[in-house]
């Protein structure tokens, strides 16, 4: 008798177990661009795959995305829309984002929303920031760029002088400078984060001012990789995302973007009990952010044991660079 | 289509026929069994009001409407036209009442739209020059290829539209109210114009309701009423007033006011100026006076500065110098409310654009300026019950046809809507009004009722001023006539002292001693 | 800075100028054709995506760029043909349907091109192809002969719109539908057909504006590749007077003010990007506002027909 009520319990216990153990973290993510933009979203919707395919797959881990949210509103409806229907986590992965999610996640005290890229987290318990430290890429890039060109002419293109589209080219500016006092760099802002033919527009005037190295930031940047692979013989330094794939003849390094990290961090946390309440910086230091150098460009010995050492100086805090 | 075949329906189509015609639309019946013919050479007019069915027929008979029943048979061939591009080259043309022009174009682009080219897909307009000018000729109608159709005065536009039909080789040429906007001398030379063209061996169907002109112009006269033929006759065989007896279905009093002593003087224009929509001074100093108990008469052909001086009187339009006095007091800078309210009230010649709102009911329109007296309120709130009694009073004491109070205004007929705006604007007892074409597009029965609340109103002491472009009208009602022209006053006469042609060649622009000279 | 009005920089605007008209030129023109018969079609930048998007696939997948211009048009003219039969035969608000034209041109050339290519890839677009002699020509050469067919095809496009619509019978009966679409049918002219035919022509020439970005400008597809260009297009229209002539003035003036500050940014000279950035379209408005003229405006625009309402 005594040992059947004593398997009972175990099979109650053992059943609240497995049922711990099965039920899945259910993760959504509003996007403003599309996943495949070989930049901003893209590298935090590789990652959320990273992460699931590490965890064990979709047992374990429900990813759902909502991307090309570039109207406000729409993501506003779509965020308290996820955390309504029982998503533990809620990732707007935009900085424009930032008042919807103060104010849906004051209604929905139980879900963790994560929000980047700022560092605000509006003082709620339940709120993470993130962001990326682009800067520190960006004078890695810059570095190689200054050591690179011939034409002592380099060119940046972006969309907006906000968030980390400004903070990568100060860095990059910054890099130039700390390597070569001589050279000349133009910037062009085109006003628009999807206008991928005024983008190629300024990429080339830019080599027709006589360019030989480009970079830039924002989805549309692929106008002024597709400019410069149609010119030939220019240089190009990514960021946000591994941009090889685009044009693997120009490429010399991207800055890349790796949040798997810190999601692995917020989930593990969310299991301990704390929904949020911090701020996450990408940095070369914590591993956030990594340069991947193109393997298929002929990148001199002597400069990348330069670029390498520069980016030890930068993780141990020896180069301070200034976003 | 060869010039070989051209050349022969240009003087010829054979007899026309339209046999057992029904057409209906929703709700109408706009042709019920309908005969009639046409003979080569004949001039055969189709008389009726507004909505007795005579455009419907001739657009039916034009390819643009396809008959319910009955046929069409030309040179004893049943023939079905799918479109106006069938009609034309069976020798059929037809000059619309609102002219079918693209005022963007040039006269000869107007004439070659449409009709193939002798250069292929290339437009050949030097060929169409030399033909238009060569048809001008022969049949006396000036005009200038090479000018744009919105540079050009109505009698030229509708030379135009006589080309085109030419132009195509049109053996019958179908008028559809062709006189409407003429002055009685453009009406002569018109029809001087289808005289020719009758010696030339074409046919004419002259759509109209003016009978002096019917009777002047045709060989025979059919009268259709309700889309029913009611009988065709010989122009030479047939009276005025039978034929009016036809078209109305019974006998129509002729106008004859008493002559009545003009009261007080109620209004007083002084050198008024203003500007047109265009931008050019549409009204050059005009100075006139009314009085209590008398309508003044205002003719002229549309377009010389009648709208502007109604629009100006009633405050819609701003005057650009000079006074408009009412009972002594300076209103010229008085908004439309503040008119209203002194007892001015306003019967516009646009009755769907500035009279009445399409999609309001019975009752909405009759309220669209006094929801906002005591009379009709409680408080902030509308007193549905009393605005009820008072639009059904209206309705029934100017004899509104309608369905219901509840009744959109833009299903009820021209007169209907006309009767039920005069019915609101004279529920104030207003002490002046003018009326702006009154009767435009109107039924001859509405038209004589109107006619003769506007008499009764001057019998009441309203002082009216009476804006039209029909003389029969202006003739009928006034005590005195001024004749407008160009934005200016040619001469304010008394009733009898000048005949209709005499105010025609003022209207014209003739001065006012040159006219009355002209015997 | 001091270099502003050298002849290096003067060319490379003019240069720069040539290349952002192109699309602008195939779609306001089209939208010349439409709007001259009475049809305002707001649905341009849908068109031109989605044929931008099947002009690159087709050349990504065959490397013939010539049947990814094809595909281009072919997507151009059922998208018209959709246009018309909703706008035309269906006589829905013009405004309306064009704004769900974009809608559907937008939504399915990003599922398209998610489900179908999935990244961003690039091709190898039109070459530049020198014209003999003329590309020898000192300073003006280089700049206006020495571009892409795609470019070349644009430039001679206005030539040939203004040809059809002034001196064809074609043309007199797409402009009267568009004046006084009543007088046409009363003269036998198939008002609807004609209607039809300017607005898929239209159509046809705003998918030509897409493959001529994804296929010649900047080699890619990317979501929302247009940007918006298609209203900016329909905006030219206005600005050109429904003419061809004056459509080529204003993109010309749009696109050399837009390349102008571009340079003004590469060279450093000292004015706010912001500012830089809305030049193009500040100066649009300010020429709108000196030069509109609504008399050549089609009276009938945006005016379904029927018969026998006088």
């Amino acid at each position: 008798m005594k040992s059947r009520r004593l398997t009972a319990i175990a099979l109650i216990a053992v059943l609240f177990a497995a049922a711990a153990v099965a039920a899945p973290i259910r993760i959504a993510v509003i996007m403003p661009s599309a996943t495949t933009d070989l930049a901003f979203s893209q590298s935090m919707y590789s990652a959320l795959l990273s992460v699931q395919k590490d965890m064990g797959g979709e047992s374990a881990l429900v990813l759902k995305h909502t991307d090309n949210m570039f109207n406000v509103p729409d993501a506003a409806a779509a965020i308290r829309d996820y955390a309504s229907q029982g998503f533990d986590v809620v990732i707007a992965h935009g900085s424009q984002y930032g008042s919807s999610v103060q104010e849906v996640a004051k209604d929905f005290p139980k879900v963790t929303f994560a929000w980047g890229t700022d560092v605000n987290t509006f003082g709620l318990s339940n709120v993470y920031a993130y962001t990326a430290a682009a800067e520190q890429g960006g004078f890695v890039n810059g570095f190689l760029a200054a050591k690179l060109t011939k034409s002592k002419k380099v060119g940046v293109t972006g969309p907006v002088k906000v968030g980390d589209a400004k903070t990568y080219v100060d860095g990059f500016l910054q890099g130039i400078q700390y390597a070569d006092k001589s050279i000349t760099v133009s910037e062009t802002w085109t006003g628009s984060f999807s206008d991928v033919a005024l983008m190629s527009a300024a990429a080339k005037t830019h080599i027709a001012n006589g360019a030989d190295s480009l970079t830039g930031s924002s989805q549309s940047v692929v106008g002024s990789i597709g400019a410069a692979k149609d010119k030939g013989g220019i240089l190009w330094f990514g960021t946000q995302f591994e941009q090889t794939s685009l044009a693997p003849a120009l490429v010399v390094a991207s800055q890349v973007y790796d949040w798997t990290a810190m999601l692995k961090e917020i989930i593990a946390k969310r299991k301990a009990g704390s929904l949020g309440g911090s701020t996450y910086v990408l940095t070369l230091a914590n591993g956030g952010l990594k340069i991947a150098y193109n393997p298929g460009y002929a990148l001199p010995a002597a400069i990348k044991t330069a670029a390498d050492a520069t980016i030890k100086s930068i993780a141990n805090g020896s180069i301070k660079v200034q976003p | 289509m060869s010039k070989t075949a051209q050349e022969v329906l240009k003087r010829k189509t054979g007899r026309v026929e339209m046999r057992n015609i029904v057409k209906c639309f929703p709700g109408v019946r706009a042709n019920s069994q309908v005969c009639f013919d046409v003979d080569p050479g004949e001039v055969h007019a189709l008389l009726g009001e507004n909505g007795a069915g005579k455009s419907t027929l001739m657009r039916q008979l034009y390819g643009m409407y396809r008959p319910d029943e009955g046929e069409i048979i030309i040179d004893g061939v049943p023939t079905s036209f799918r479109s106006p591009a069938d009609a034309i080259s069976a020798g059929i043309g037809m000059i619309h009442q609102h002219f079918m022009l693209v005022p963007t174009l040039t006269v000869a682009q107007n004439v070659a739209l449409g009709q193939a080219s002798s250069r292929g897909p290339l437009l050949d307009l030097k060929v169409v020059t030399a033909r238009i000018i060569e048809l001008a000729e022969e049949y006396g109608l000036k005009v200038d290829p090479e000018a744009f159709v919105w540079q050009l005065s109505v009698g030229e536009q509708q030379r135009i539209e006589i080309l085109k039909a030419l132009y195509r080789g049109a053996g019958l040429i179908i008028l559809d109210e062709p006189t409407a906007v003429l002055t009685p001398q453009e009406v002569e030379d018109l029809f001087k114009t289808f005289r020719r063209m009758v010696a030339e061996g074409h046919s004419l169907i002259f759509i109209s309701h003016k009978l002096n002109e019917v009777l002047a112009i045709s060989d025979r006269i059919t009268v259709l009423r309700d889309g029913k033929v009611i009988g065709t006759r010989a122009a030479k065989d047939v009276s005025r007033s039978e034929l009016v007896g036809m078209m109305v279905g019974r006998e129509i009093k002729a106008l004859d006011p008493r002559p009545r002593e003009a009261g007080v003087e109620l209004l007083r224009v002084e050198d008024l100026h203003a500007m047109g929509d265009r931008g050019m001074e549409a009204l050059c100093g005009v100075s006139f006076a009314v009085r209590s108990g008398e309508i003044l008469g205002l003719a002229g052909v549309s377009g010389n500065g009648q709208r502007e001086l109604d629009e100006c009187l009633a405050g819609m339009r701003k005057s650009s110098g000079g006074k408009v006095l009412y009972k002594g007091r300076d209103i010229s800078h008085c908004t439309l409310n503040e008119r209203v309210d002194a007892g001015m009230a306003y019967i516009p010649e646009e009755r769907m654009r500035d009279g009445a709102i399409r999609e309001f009911s019975v009752q909405e329109n009759v309220f669209l300026h006094d929801h906002e007296s005591p009379e009709f309120r409680h408080g902030i709130f509308l007193d549905f019950a009393k605005m009820r009694s008072h639009a059904e009073a209206l309705v029934h004491d100017f004899a509104v046809k309608t369905p219901s109070l509840d009744t959109p205004i833009k299903n009820l007929s021209g007169g209907n809507i006309q009767k039920l705006i005069m019915a609101r604007e004279l529920s104030r007892k207003p002490g002046f009004l003018v009326a702006a074409q009154p009767t435009r597009g109107v039924d001859i029965g509405a038209s004589e009722y109107i006619h003769q609340r506007l008499l009764e109103q001057r019998e009441a002491g309203t002082g009216i001023l009476l804006v039209s472009e029909d003389l029969d009208e202006i003739m009928g009602l006034s005590d005195r006539i001024a004749i407008m022209y160009e934005g200016r006053i040619m001469g304010i006469l008394d009733r009898g002292q000048a005949s209709v042609e005499q105010i025609g060649f003022m209207m014209a622009g003739v001065e006012m001693g040159e006219a009355l000279s002209a015997r | 800075m001091k270099n502003i009005f050298s002849l290096n920089v003067i060319s490379g605007i003019l240069n720069t100028m040539i290349a952002l008209a192109t699309p602008y030129l195939y779609a306001a023109i089209g939208e010349v054709f439409a709007q001259t018969a009475g049809v305002v079609n707001l649905g341009v930048d849908g068109i031109m995506l989605l044929s931008a998007f099947a002009a690159f696939y087709v050349a990504l997948v065959t490397g013939n760029l010539w049947l990814g211009l094809l595909a281009a048009a072919v997507v151009g003219l059922l998208m018209g043909l959709l246009m018309s039969f909703v706008s035309v035969s269906l006589k829905a608000e013009q405004g309306v349907s064009g704004i769900g034209l974009y809608m559907l041109g937008l939504g399915l050339s990003s599922l398209l091109f998610k489900v179908m290519i999935g990244t961003v890839k690039t091709i190898e677009g039109f070459k530049p192809v020198e014209l003999p002699l003329l590309s020898a020509i000192p300073f003006l050469g280089p700049i206006l002969f020495r571009n892409n067919i795609l470019v070349y095809a644009a430039f001679l496009l206005v030539p040939i719109a203004w040809f059809v619509l002034e001196k064809t019978t074609f043309g007199l009966k797409v402009k009267s539908v568009g004046q006084n679409p009543a007088a046409a049918d009363s003269l036998g002219i198939n008002v609807d057909r004609i209607r039809y035919v300017s607005v898929c022509i239209g159509a046809v020439l705003a998918g030509l504006a897409g493959a001529s970005l994804s296929i010649s400008l900047t080699n890619l597809f990317q979501d929302n590749l247009t940007a918006g260009m298609g209203f900016i297009a329909v905006a030219l229209v206005y600005f050109g007077g429904w003419s061809p002539v004056g459509v080529l003035g204003g993109a010309l003036l749009f696109s050399v003010v837009n390349s102008f500050q571009l340079w003004m940014q590469v060279l450093g000279v000292n004015i706010p990007s912001g500012v830089a950035v809305m030049l193009p379209y500040l100066l649009t408005i300010v020429a709108l506002c000196v030069t509109v003229n609504r008399v050549r405006q089609p009276a009938a625009l945006n005016k379904p027909f029927e018969r026998g309402e006088s």
